[in-house]
C-alpha cells in the first residue's frame, strides 16, 4: 500500500509551529507540492494541551508575544492575517507581577511604555523618566530588528537609520542597563524576562533582551481562547486547506544525502519519500550525528558547530487543576516571577541541578480566559527552566519519585512566596520535564530552548554567519535552534526563514 | 547612544560575529550522537514489545492471569493501576486491546522482569474469552505500556485510598495490594469489592496474602450481590457499606463495570465527595443503550466510511451502533487505540465529512478539535456516510 507520491518538493520534519509556518509561507510563493511528517499525533509539537478527566490543560504556552493588537499587529499577529489565519486570542492582562524575597520587591508591571514606567516612579519616584527612556531604547532597536531581519543594508545605512541597534549589538544586556545607572532593585524589576530566552544577562546580548522587553510591554501578551492547540491545530488545516499533506505518528529517522544534496527523508515505518528540500525541526546535534544517510555525507564543520554550541535551558513544570476559583483561592496574578535573588547568574547555576528551585514562574490561566477550565475550578503552573545536566544521570527506576520531589519542592516554594495553599486544591497533577518533551516531541536532550543565545552565540552573528552553517544542499533548519531562537513568537520566524531559504534556492536554481 | 565609546560600539556586530567563529572552532570534531534524555524517554515509553507468555494460572475458576515476560528483557516502571495495551490480529481483524495490569511494579524489577493481567471469561470485552481460548505458554504477543492515569498520585490523593471494585476491576487494586504489602507503596487501602458470589472473585487469594503480608494496611470487604452462602456484605455496594468502610478524608478509586460505575458516581454526589477525592478508570464503551442521548433509531443502520491513510483511499462498512474504531479493526485497517473510552486520544482522527455522535459519557476531545472536527475514533459513531483521516501505521 502507498501512503506518499514518490516525490515531493519539500518535506518538512515536525508540525510544530515552525514547520507549520514554514508550510504557509512556502504556500504563500506559490511552494504547494509539501508533505510534513509529525511524530506525535498532534500538530504544534509544544504548543499542545492535553485533556485529563475531561479537562483540558495548556502544556506550555505562558504568553504569546509579537501578536499586537488589532489596531497595531506585531510580526506574528500580521503573518497570521495575512495566511487568513484566524485565531481568537485573549489578552494577557498583566505582564508581570515580580516578587524577590531577599529585596523585598513586589510590583506589578502592565504593558504599555508609559504604563510601566509610572508604576515603576510609583514606588521609585523620580525613576520613572529613565526608565520610559530605557524602554524606548529596547523598543529602537526591536524596530531595527524587525526592519533588517527582512530588509538586509549595507553597514554605513545601517549605522545611518539604526544607530541604537548597531551601537548596542556588541553587549550584554548587562553592560546596556548598567550605563542607566538604575539602582539595583529597579535592575531586577527590568530582568524577570530574561528566563523567557534562558541566558544571564551578563552574557545575554541586549538585543535579544531588548527585543523581549520592547514586545511584551509594547504589545503585551495573547493566548488562544481554546489553548495552544487552537493556534496549532488552525496553522495546521490552513495548510492542508493549501494543499499540503500532514502525516501523523511518522517520526522520521534518516535524511537522505547524495553528493552533499538532499535526496529525501525515511520514516521509522519504513517509507521512503524523494524530496529537493527538507526543513528540519529536529535538533542539528541529532541530525548531523544520527539522520543524515550516509553520515559520511556530513562534513567535519558542521560536527565541530553542534560540540562547540552549548543547549539552552530546557523545561520542568507542574500543572495543576485546582478545585476553586483563583478568586476565593487568593490567586490575583496572572504571571508571577518569584525569586530569593535575581542574580541571574546564581539562577543559571542553580539551573544546573535538579533544585531547589528558586526561580519560579507560576501562571494561571483562567485570568486571562475565564473560560479555560470548567466552573469553580482553574489550572495553575509553576514552572522552572532549568539546563538539562542535572537530569542527564536521572535513572529509569528513580523517575517517577524524583518528578514528585521535584514538584513539591516548587510548590512548597510558591506556596511560601504567595502565602496561597495548592496542596490541598489539587485535582488533576502532571509533572513534566525534559524527558517528557523528549518523548513527545523528540527534542534532543528534551530541549525547548536551541542554543544558548549568549554573546558568543549572538543572532546577529548567527546571521551573519548564515553560509558558513550550511552544510547540505537542500537541509535548512526550523525550530528553536535556528537563528531567531526560542519561544513561539521566534518558532514562527525561524520557520518563515527556513521557507524564505528554500525559495531563495529554488528562485536561483531557476534562474 | 553611546555604551563604551563611538569606535568601540559599533564594531560590536564584528566582535560577536568572531566570538562566535571561535566558539564553534572550539568545538570537538567528534560526533557526539549520545542522548541521555531521549534514550530514558524510550526506557519509560518503549511503545510496541514483543512478550512471551511465561506462566498462565487461575485467579478464579472463571478468570485467569497471563504473565508476559519481555523478549529484550526490559519492562518498563509502571504505577499501580497503569494499563498494557496489546496488539491482537484475529482473522482479518487486527485488534488493539487495553486490561489494567494485576501484577505489582516491584514485579518487572525482578531479575527475571514480568508483567501481568488477569482477564475473566465471559465479559463482552469486544475479543471474549480470545485470550483463554487462543494464549498459552510459549505465545509470543506484541504489546505496550504503561498507559492510563488511574494510579495513586501522593501530591494529590490522600494515603488513605478506598478502592472500589466490580468484577475483574479488581486487577489495579491486586497491584496496588502487592505493591503495599512489599513495602514499595506507603498508603492504606481499603478495598470495596463487588462480586456476584464468592466464586466470582478475581485475584482473591492474591488480595488476602498481600493483606496479610502487612497487617492493617490492606482491609478487603467483600459485597456479593447473590450469594446466601456469604456471612460477609451482601446486595451492590451501596452508600451505607461505603461509609462504614471509608477511613477519614479518602481518596477513592472506582474500577469497573459501566453500570456500576453510574451507580457509585452518584453515591459519591451523594456523600458530598469533592471532585479532587474520586478518581475512576477509564471505563471502555459500553453498549449504545447505556450511552445517554444516543439515538436509538439509528442502531441497525449500515453506512460506508471512506478513510484516508495519506494518499490512499479504503472504503468500508460501519454499522450505526458501533464505534468508528470497530468498523476500522473489521476491515483489517490498524487504529491505535488504547484506552477505548474517549480518553487518551490515541485514536485521534479527522472528520473530513458525513455526520458522528460522540458519546458524551466518553468525550475526552480537545475544545479545538470539537469545533474543527477531530474526533476519537473509539468512541465516535456514524450516523451517515463518512469520510475520515487516520494515522498510518
Amino acid at each position: 500500500m502507498k501512503f506518499y507520491k514518490d516525490h515531493y518538493d519539500v518535506v518538512i520534519i515536525g508540525a510544530g509551529l515552525a514547520g507549520l509556518s514554514a508550510a504557509l509561507q512556502l504556500q504563500q510563493k506559490g511552494i504547494t507540492d509539501i508533505l510534513i511528517l509529525e511524530k506525535h499525533n498532534l500538530p504544534g509539537g509544544l504548543a499542545t494541551s492535553y485533556v485529563r478527566n475531561g479537562i483540558e490543560i495548556e502544556a506550555t504556552l505562558h504568553e504569546m508575544m509579537s501578536i499586537g493588537t488589532k489596531e497595531d499587529r506585531l510580526k506574528v499577529g500580521k503573518f497570521f492575517d495575512a495566511c487568513g489565519v484566524d485565531i481568537n486570542w485573549l489578552r494577557v492582562p498583566e505582564a508581570y507581577r515580580f516578587v524577590e524575597t531577599s529585596k523585598n520587591i513586589d510590583i506589578t508591571l502592565h504593558a504599555g511604555f508609559e504604563k510601566m514606567a509610572g508604576e515603576i516612579d510609583a514606588q521609585f519616584p523620580g525613576w520613572g523618566p529613565k526608565v520610559l527612556e530605557f524602554m524606548q531604547l529596547c523598543n529602537r532597536v526591536y524596530d531595527s530588528m524587525n526592519t533588517l531581519s527582512v530588509t538586509p543594508m549595507s553597514k554605513p545605512a545601517m549605522l545611518m537609520k539604526h544607530p541604537d541597534f548597531v551601537k548596542t549589538a556588541g553587549y550584554t544586556a548587562t553592560e546596556v542597563i548598567d550605563t542607566f545607572n538604575f539602582p539595583d532593585k529597579i535592575v531586577d524589576i527590568l530582568t524577570p524576562y530574561w528566563i523567557y530566552v534562558g541566558n544571564p544577562m551578563s552574557t545575554l546580548p541586549f538585543t535579544i533582551y531588548a527585543f523581549l522587553m520592547a514586545d511584551y510591554f509594547r504589545g503585551g501578551s495573547y493566548v488562544p481562547s481554546k489553548y495552544s492547540h487552537e493556534m496549532s491545530l488552525k496553522l495546521q488545516m490552513k495548510a492542508e486547506e493549501n494543499g499540503a499533506q500532514v502525516e501523523f505518528c511518522q517520526e522520521v529517522d534518516k535524511i537522505l544525502v547524495k553528493d552533499g544534496k538532499v535526496t529525501g527523508v525515511r520514516t521509522r515505518r519504513g517509507d521512503t519519500i524523494g524530496c529537493d528540500y527538507v526543513i528540519c525541526g529536529a535538533y542539528p546535534n541529532k541530525v548531523y550525528t544520527q539522520m543524515i544517510e550516509p553520515l559520511s555525507e556530513v562534513p567535519d564543520g558542521a560536527i565541530k558547530m553542534v560540540n562547540g554550541r552549548r543547549l539552552s535551558v530546557t523545561t520542568a513544570s507542574v500543572m495543576m487543576v485546582l478545585d476553586d476559583t483563583p478568586e476565593n483561592l487568593g490567586i490575583k496574578d496572572y504571571n508571577l516571577f518569584s525569586a530569593e535573588t535575581m542574580d541571574t547568574d546564581k539562577i543559571w547555576e542553580e539551573g544546573k541541578t535538579t533544585g531547589p528551585y528558586k526561580y519560579l514562574t507560576s501562571i494561571c490561566l483562567d485570568l486571562a480566559n475565564p473560560d479555560a477550565t470548567p466552573e469553580g475550578m482553574c489550572q495553575f503552573s509553576i514552572t522552572t527552566l532549568p539546563l538539562v545536566t542535572g537530569f542527564l544521570d536521572l535513572k529509569e527506576e528513580d523517575y517517577y519519585d524524583f518528578k514528585r520531589r521535584m514538584a513539591k519542592q516548587m510548590i512548597d516554594e510558591y506556596e511560601k512566596v504567595s502565602g496561597i495553599n495548592l496542596h490541598d486544591h489539587i485535582v488533576e497533577i502532571e509533572i513534566s520535564t525534559p524527558v517528557t518533551v523528549a518523548h513527545y516531541v523528540g527534542a534532543w536532550k528534551g530541549s525547548i530552548y536551541g542554543y544558548s543565545h549568549s554573546i558568543d552565540d549572538h543572532a546577529i552573528a548567527r546571521l551573519q554567519m548564515k553560509e558558513d552553517d550550511h552544510f547540505i544542499d537542500g537541509l535548512e533548519f526550523a525550530g528553536a535552534h535556528a537563528i531567531s531562537g526560542n519561544g513561539m513568537g521566534p518558532a514562527i520566524t525561524n520557520g518563515r526563514a527556513a521557507a524564505k531559504a528554500v525559495i531563495d534556492a529554488e528562485a536561483k536554481k531557476n534562474s | 547612544m553611546k555604551v563604551k565609546g563611538f569606535l568601540k560600539d559599533v564594531g560590536g556586530a564584528s566582535r560577536v560575529t568572531k566570538l562566535r567563529k571561535e566558539l564553534i572552532a572550539s568545538g570537538s570534531p567528534v560526533p557526539k550522537p549520545e542522548d541521555p534524555i531521549r534514550k530514558l524517554a524510550d526506557a519509560l515509553h518503549p511503545g510496541k514489545q514483543v512478550f512471551t507468555v511465561t506462566e498462565i494460572r487461575d485467579a478464579s475458576p472463571t478468570a485467569k492471569t497471563y504473565r508476559f515476560s519481555p523478549k529484550n528483557g526490559h519492562v518498563p516502571v509502571f504505577q499501580c493501576g497503569q494499563y498494557a495495551n496489546f496488539y491482537l490480529r484475529i482473522g482479518e481483524s487486527v485488534l488493539t486491546r487495553a486490561y489494567s495490569i494485576s501484577s505489582a511494579p516491584y514485579e518487572a524489577r525482578l531479575k527475571d522482569p514480568y508483567f501481568e493481567v488477569t482477564i475473566r471469561s465471559n465479559v463482552p470485552y469486544l475479543v471474549p474469552d480470545w485470550f483463554l481460548e487462543n494464549v498459552k505458554v510459549g505465545t509470543e504477543i506484541t504489546a505496550a505500556l504503561p498507559f492510563g492515569q488511574f494510579y495513586y498520585e501522593p501530591l494529590r490523593d490522600s494515603k488513605n485510598v478506598v478502592g472500589i471494585a466490580g468484577g475483574s476491576g479488581i486487577t489495579p487494586f491486586a497491584s496496588m495490594a502487592k505493591e503495599i504489602a512489599r513495602g514499595k507503596l506507603d498508603i492504606d487501602l481499603t478495598v470495596v469489592y463487588g462480586s456476584v458470589n464468592h466464586t466470582d472473585i478475581v485475584c482473591g487469594d492474591e488480595l488476602q496474602k498481600a493483606a496479610d503480608a502487612c497487617p492493617g494496611k490492606i482491609h478487603l470487604v467483600h459485597v456479593m450481590s447473590d450469594d446466601p452462602e456469604w456471612d460477609g456484605e451482601k446486595g451492590f455496594v451501596t452508600k451505607e457499606i461505603l461509609e462504614k468502610y471509608s477511613p477519614e478524608d479518602p481518596s477513592y478509586f472506582f474500577c469497573g463495570p459501566p453500570v456500576m460505575y453510574f451507580m457509585v458516581e452518584k453515591i459519591m454526589k451523594e456523600m458530598n465527595v469533592p471532585r479532587r477525592r474520586f478518581r475512576h478508570d477509564a471505563a471502555a464503551q459500553p453498549g449504545v443503550k447505556l450511552i445517554p442521548g444516543f439515538p436509538m433509531e439509528y442502531v441497525g443502520k449500515k453506512y460506508s466510511i471512506t478513510v484516508v491513510r495519506g494518499v490512499h483511499e479504503d472504503v468500508i462498512e460501519a454499522a450505526a451502533d458501533e464505534p468508528v474504531a470497530v468498523a476500522l479493526e473489521r476491515a483489517g485497517i490498524p487504529i491505535d487505540t488504547h484506552c477505548r473510552g474517549g480518553e487518551c486520544g490515541y485514536c485521534r482522527s479527522q472528520l473530513i465529512s458525513g455526520d458522528i455522535f460522540v458519546s458524551p459519557i466518553s468525550d475526552g476531545r480537545r475544545a479545538m478539535d470539537k469545533e474543527l472536527g477531530w474526533f476519537h475514533a473509539c468512541s465516535a459513531y456514524p450516523m451517515s456516510d463518512l469520510k475520515i483521516k487516520i494515522p498510518i501505521i
